[in-house]
């Protein structure tokens, strides 16, 4: 400490204060693809989680398929992470031009330390920022590497060691992380990395900041209880959980790691995977094995869910369970396949001719990916109905460390099968009062039946009587009434009494959440309610919350902020409801969130 | 693998034709070819002495797939064109069900064309009965992709300016392990042919010549059917001579061949035993249900 002193006097910095412990921290990099950076943000992100730390990273790309720019940001924290947060603590730029192509994706603020390539001969006052930030550091990172390792390739472990010297990360879990990376490639690449990352953390003690900042350890008794996952993973085993026996697909970014994870796992648990010629293929298998009687799922991303539309309507209309997840990217059309929006809600509520209402869910983040699928399952299978899941691109794809889901408090449902009587006159659509009537499949003695796209009578026969047809709608609608009760379905969090509240769903629920949290610390008063069941609308539930509330925001990633529409059309809202709407790929941060409150406040 | 493959149950003489005839009144036209089709069904069906609910019977949309409510097994009459993968999901989600796929030529070679060739290449254990008229019958007389250039139509009113999908060459050159032509003129030939695609263990087509009786071709009946068709086994065709069967399948538009065109005699593994197979080989990776995602360690 007596020598860090000394240096800091050295070089000026005579107000060297105590350490400040961190309890969160964000760090945002970027280069070109050769630079390893996503790679180094994938070492930071094992290494805590090893540590037992909560963390999300997320990546970005250009739209090249190899090479081009590529940045990623970690948030690191000691508790769970609710958003990849919004203003970094710490910049790393290999190379500005790359940076500053993902703009508002890594916002640099006066309190940012800047990190930067030496080569790229920018002077610390003069790098190309729209804001000066307080600490800005130009490192001979290539010179290092060369130095240390004999290559350039070695770079990104010159920064992982500048970033654990600097900031107090896990030095021995990242080192390990390396070597099993590089383990294939020899002893001399492993001793070179182990040189920058050593330089790394030399550079970092020879210099340190005016003001220290580290990171505080993980929280006791955590450690190694973690697991590293993204949101497609999640949704694949959340799937087995809970009893799915068929996928039906087709590769689409950012949905195909759905796929993928079930092609390896499924067969083991005694189902099976059909990587179908098109999107239409993949729905109408999966809703044929629903039909034989077996839990099933397919996944896609927008345009793909444009092509299902016709096949959820069959599964509507002929009563047979069907998780679909749609992982929303930037629309419509081809839009923006690897950015992230919350756009495709309309689509999903509505992209079905006739009278149709079929259940939507929407994770809040990785960590709740798992129960959302199950419980997509156990509605999908309770009401014989679609269930769709929207997740988004941001959930699907990052990597992000959460503690393992507690599968005891979760429970499977089964769709609700004839028993030995009913099976002796079986009426498959029977009318009574849940509009729910058992389900037969084929195999079942006595269950045979006619199941259709076309109206039908209580037996299964076609029909078109329209007295019939009303019925059999009423059926269909009203059985799913019972879910808009489903409390458990909603996260409501804040003040009771608040007169400012915040709507959200989907990943953008975690930067409202985290925003509701900061004001109130504040001593403002304001309440957030999110939804898991974004359809049918929850009239009661939103009704109840409204009450109280002079100012209501949604806060949404789409430009026509379609939730704020869609509860428009069910529930009379407030006078100050409103709608914080941004198009995809333009982060919406807590900071904005936070100002849009203390706006309201004041 | 015997070609008996998919009825290893019961004695074939346990159940009757009528035994597979459900009480729903068809709506088809008197006359119309899908009557004669049916019938051949059930026939072919009683040979094989499945009982009726171990079978699932999935159609699309069209006069011909109302099929499946015609007959006492689980019926499926499901969009348009997608009766194919609706059944292989079936067949894969219960490989032990008998699946049998219906539709017409509509159905099959032009809103479902796209899935015809994957259903071949992936080979599951299924039949796929198609009743092709030549014209769409159910929305009253519109242009098909099997109809006839120069066909006049209320959507071709100068005569259609388009060559006609050939049903048998398609699948064949696709790779169907077997390949057959009926009409329900001759409902004995076409209940053994229906039969026969049945016992195949792998993908099966049978083109059946429906004639659609209110808009098809007068001179095209079922009685002008029968008196102008050849059976391949009397022309001596040898049905593991796929070659051969090509060439006869070209004279599709010109010459009413019925029989087997083409039947590998060496079928190979079917894409659900490759599945019972992946599941019985990767059974012992299975972990707890509570532990499908490895800690970070």
């Amino acid at each position: 400490m007596a020598k860090e002193r000394h240096l800091l006097e050295k070089k000026g910095y005579l107000d060297a204060k105590e350490i400040i412990m961190l309890n969160d921290l964000i760090i945002g990099m970027a280069g070109s693809g050769g630079d390893g950076i996503v790679s180094a943000g994938e070492s930071l992100i094992s290494a805590s989680a090893k540590e037992g730390y909560f963390a999300i990273l997320t990546k970005s790309f250009g739209s090249q398929i190899r090479g081009g720019e590529s940045s990623c940001r970690l948030r690191v924290s000691t508790l769970p992470v609710l958003n990849p947060g919004g203003t970094l603590d710490v910049a790393v730029v290999l190379n500005w031009e790359d940076f500053l192509r993902f703009g508002g994706e890594l916002p640099v603020g006066p309190e940012t330390i800047v990190i930067y390539e030496a080569k790229t001969k920018v002077a610390p006052d003069a790098v190309p920022l729209k804001v000066k930030p307080a600490t800005v550091l130009a490192v001979p990172l290539e010179e290092m590497a060369i130095k240390a390792a004999g290559t350039e390739l070695a770079k990104n472990n010159v920064v992982l060691g500048l970033l654990a010297g600097w900031f107090g990360l896990a030095q021995k879990a990242i080192i390990e992380g390396i070597h099993k990376k590089f383990a294939k490639k020899g002893a001399d690449v492993l001793a070179g990395n182990d040189r920058a990352f050593a330089a790394g953390l030399e550079y970092a003690a020879q210099n340190p900041f005016a003001q220290d900042k580290r990171l505080s350890p993980p929280a006791p008794g955590k450690h190694a209880s973690k697991v590293l996952t993204d949101g497609n993973e999640m949704i694949g085993a959340g799937a087995i959980f809970a009893g799915c026996k068929f996928f039906g697909g087709y590769p689409i970014t950012p949905a195909s790691e759905i796929m993928q994870y079930l092609q390896k796992e499924l067969y083991k648990y005694g189902g099976s995977v059909l990587q179908a010629e098109d999107e239409i293929a993949g729905v109408a298998a999966a809703v044929g094995a629903s039909f034989a009687g077996k839990k099933a799922m397919t996944a896609t991303s927008g345009p793909g869910l444009s092509l299902k539309t016709e096949v959820l309507g069959l599964s509507s209309l002929a009563e047979l369970p069907l998780v679909c997840v749609n992982v929303q990217r930037g629309g419509p059309s081809t839009g923006m396949p690897t950015k992230p929006e919350q756009a495709d809600l309309f689509a999903a509520a509505f992209s079905s001719h006739g009278d149709t209402v079929r259940p939507i869910l929407a994770p809040i983040g990785v960590a709740d990916c798992f129960e959302v699928t199950v419980e997509a399952f156990n509605i999908a299978e309770q009401y014989q109905t679609p269930v769709i899941v929207l997740s988004d691109q941001e959930i699907a794809q990052r990597k992000e460390i959460v503690d393992p889901v507690d599968t005891s408090k979760l429970s499977l449902v089964d769709r609700l099968r004839p028993n030995a009587q009913e099976l002796e006159n079986y009426t498959r659509f029977k009318l009574n009062d849940t509009g729910i009537s058992p389900l037969s499949h084929p195999g079942m003695k006595g269950g045979a039946y006619l199941a259709a796209g076309i109206e039908h009578n209580e037996k299964g026969s076609p029909t078109a009587s329209g007295e019939m047809h009303a019925k059999m709608n009423d059926k269909r609608l009203n059985k799913l009434n019972p879910l808009k009760r489903r409390q458990d379905l909603f996260i409501i969090e804040g003040d009771a009494d608040a007169t400012i509240g915040l709507i959200a769903w989907g990943s953008i629920a975690g930067v409202a959440l985290e925003a509701v949290r900061i004001t109130r610390a504040a001593g403002i008063k304001v309440k957030v309610l999110v939804p898991k069941l974004v359809y049918p609308v929850a009239e009661d539930i939103y009704r109840e919350f409204f009450v109280g509330l002079n100012h209501c925001i949604v806060v949404e990633q789409s430009h026509q902020g379609q939730l704020h529409k869609i509860i428009r059309m069910w529930v009379d809202t407030p006078k100050g409801f409103t709608a914080f709407a941004k198009s995809g790929a333009n982060p919406i941060t807590p900071e904005e969130v936070v100002q849009k409150i203390r706006a309201l406040a004041s | 693998m015997s070609a008996d493959a998919t009825c290893s149950c019961p004695t074939p003489d346990t159940y009757a034709a009528k035994d597979f005839r459900s009480t729903l009144k068809p709506i088809w036209c008197p006359g119309c070819g899908d009557f004669g089709v049916v019938s051949a069904v059930y026939r072919a069906l009683a040979n094989i002495g499945r009982p009726p609910h171990e079978i699932a019977f999935i159609s699309g949309i069209g006069c011909s797939s109302r099929i499946p409510g015609y007959t006492t097994a689980y019926g499926f009459n499901t969009v348009h064109g997608r009766a194919l993968p609706i059944a292989q999901g079936i067949k894969m989600a219960s490989p032990e069900l008998l699946v049998l796929a219906a539709g017409g030529d509509g159905d099959g070679f032009s809103i479902g064309g796209g899935h015809v060739p994957h259903a071949i290449r992936r080979n599951l254990d299924i039949t796929y009965l198609v009743m092709d008229n030549q014209i769409y019958g159910l929305t009253k007389g519109q242009l098909s992709p099997t109809s006839a250039r120069g066909t006049k139509t209320p959507s071709s009113l100068y005569g259609s300016i388009e060559d006609p999908v050939n049903p048998l060459l398609y699948v064949l050159a696709y790779g169907a392990g077997f390949v057959a032509q009926g009409i329900p003129g001759d409902m004995d030939g076409l209940a053994k042919l229906i039969e026969e695609a049945i016992r195949y263990p792998g993908f099966s087509f049978v083109n059946i010549q429906s004639p659609c009786v209110t808009f098809g071709n007068p001179e095209n009946q079922v009685k002008a059917q029968k008196a102008k068709m050849k059976k391949l086994a009397d022309l001596g065709h040898d049905p593991t001579n796929r070659l051969r069967a090509m060439d006869l399948a070209s004279a599709y538009s010109t010459e009413l061949y019925t029989g087997v065109f083409y039947k590998n005699p060496n079928p190979p593994e079917t894409y659900d035993s490759h599945i019972k197979q992946m599941q019985q080989d990767l059974a012992p990776q299975a972990k707890p249900l509570d532990q499908l995602l490895p800690l970070a360690t």
